[in-house]
């Protein structure tokens, strides 16, 4: 139980800083300036790309320790 | 503003994200759930930024963009410039290059990697409007590359029989003889402080 609370722990952890990425690519398309694309390239996809790393390391993780892998 | 569709995909990405969040409890319990949280978190996310960034990069394209930063806008006035010698003025007016995409059509190499050094010029300005400072004379990071003129205008019937060009055809070329020695007026700055402007009827 407390290994599958971990689990979705680390998943909300994982799709708040994706959303957060989408937020900022979001935020970034309704004022379309250099700056506002520079800013959606540099933190937005980083963010995105971070949030898709966090939970395949956590699915990762969790399926080594049921011995899937 | 992005065009509605880039905005709808990526308040869509925004919204099954969070439909995830709260969900993410229930669905990391079953085997199809562990997929869409796959899909949901992983997938329609880099997907929906890849779109966004490919649709930015082309958009990054466009004269409207070059000219949204103020330190450009006399260089996109000096498109509409009364000057049948000024390169700008001769290309945008008569069509020669897509007005779209004006400043882009000239000022990014042809060569393997062009694009690319386009965008980091790009960024170099963007450094220089926010952080650096912008020069008072607004100028090229290189002399311009006769390669550029030829991308278009190499085998072109007016190029190759010009009286003019026949005895250096072979330095154009070459890139000996910069096109610019004789085409000296690339941005003509003096009528667009004049006001000097043609107007299609």
């Amino acid at each position: 139980m407390t290994n599958a609370l971990a689990m979705t722990k680390k998943i909300r952890r994982a799709a708040i800083v994706g959303g957060l990425g989408l937020c900022v690519q979001l935020g970034a398309a309704f004022h379309w300036t250099p700056a506002t694309f520079i800013i959606s390239a540099v933190v937005g996809v980083p963010l995105v790309l971070a949030g898709g790393g966090l939970f395949i390391a956590a699915a990762w993780r969790n399926m080594k320790e049921k011995g899937a892998v | 503003m992005l065009p509605p569709q880039v905005i709808i995909a990526l308040a869509a990405g925004v919204a099954i994200v969070g439909l995830l969040l709260f969900g993410a409890g229930a669905l990391a319990g079953q085997t199809v759930g562990r997929l869409v949280l796959l899909v949901g978190l992983v997938a329609l996310p880099l997907l929906v930024s890849a779109a966004n960034i490919s649709y930015g990069v082309h958009q990054s394209s466009t004269t409207a963009f070059c000219l949204s930063c103020h330190e450009m806008q006399r260089q996109g006035m000096s498109l509409f410039v009364d000057n049948k010698q000024a390169l700008a003025a001769v290309h945008y007016q008569n069509r020669l290059v897509d007005r779209d995409v004006a400043c882009y059509s000239c000022h990014k190499d042809y060569a393997m990697f062009g694009d690319v050094k386009a965008k980091l010029n790009g960024l170099r300005h963007v450094w220089a409007h926010y952080v650096a400072g912008v020069p008072k004379k607004i100028a090229l990071y290189q002399p311009y590359p006769n390669s550029n003129c030829l991308h278009c205008h190499d085998d072109g019937r007016p190029f190759v029989e010009a009286e003019a060009h026949r005895p250096v055809l072979g330095a154009l070329y070459a890139g000996s003889t910069s096109c610019l020695s004789c085409h000296q007026i690339a941005h003509d700055m003096v009528k667009v402080d004049a006001d000097q402007f043609w107007q299609a009827r």
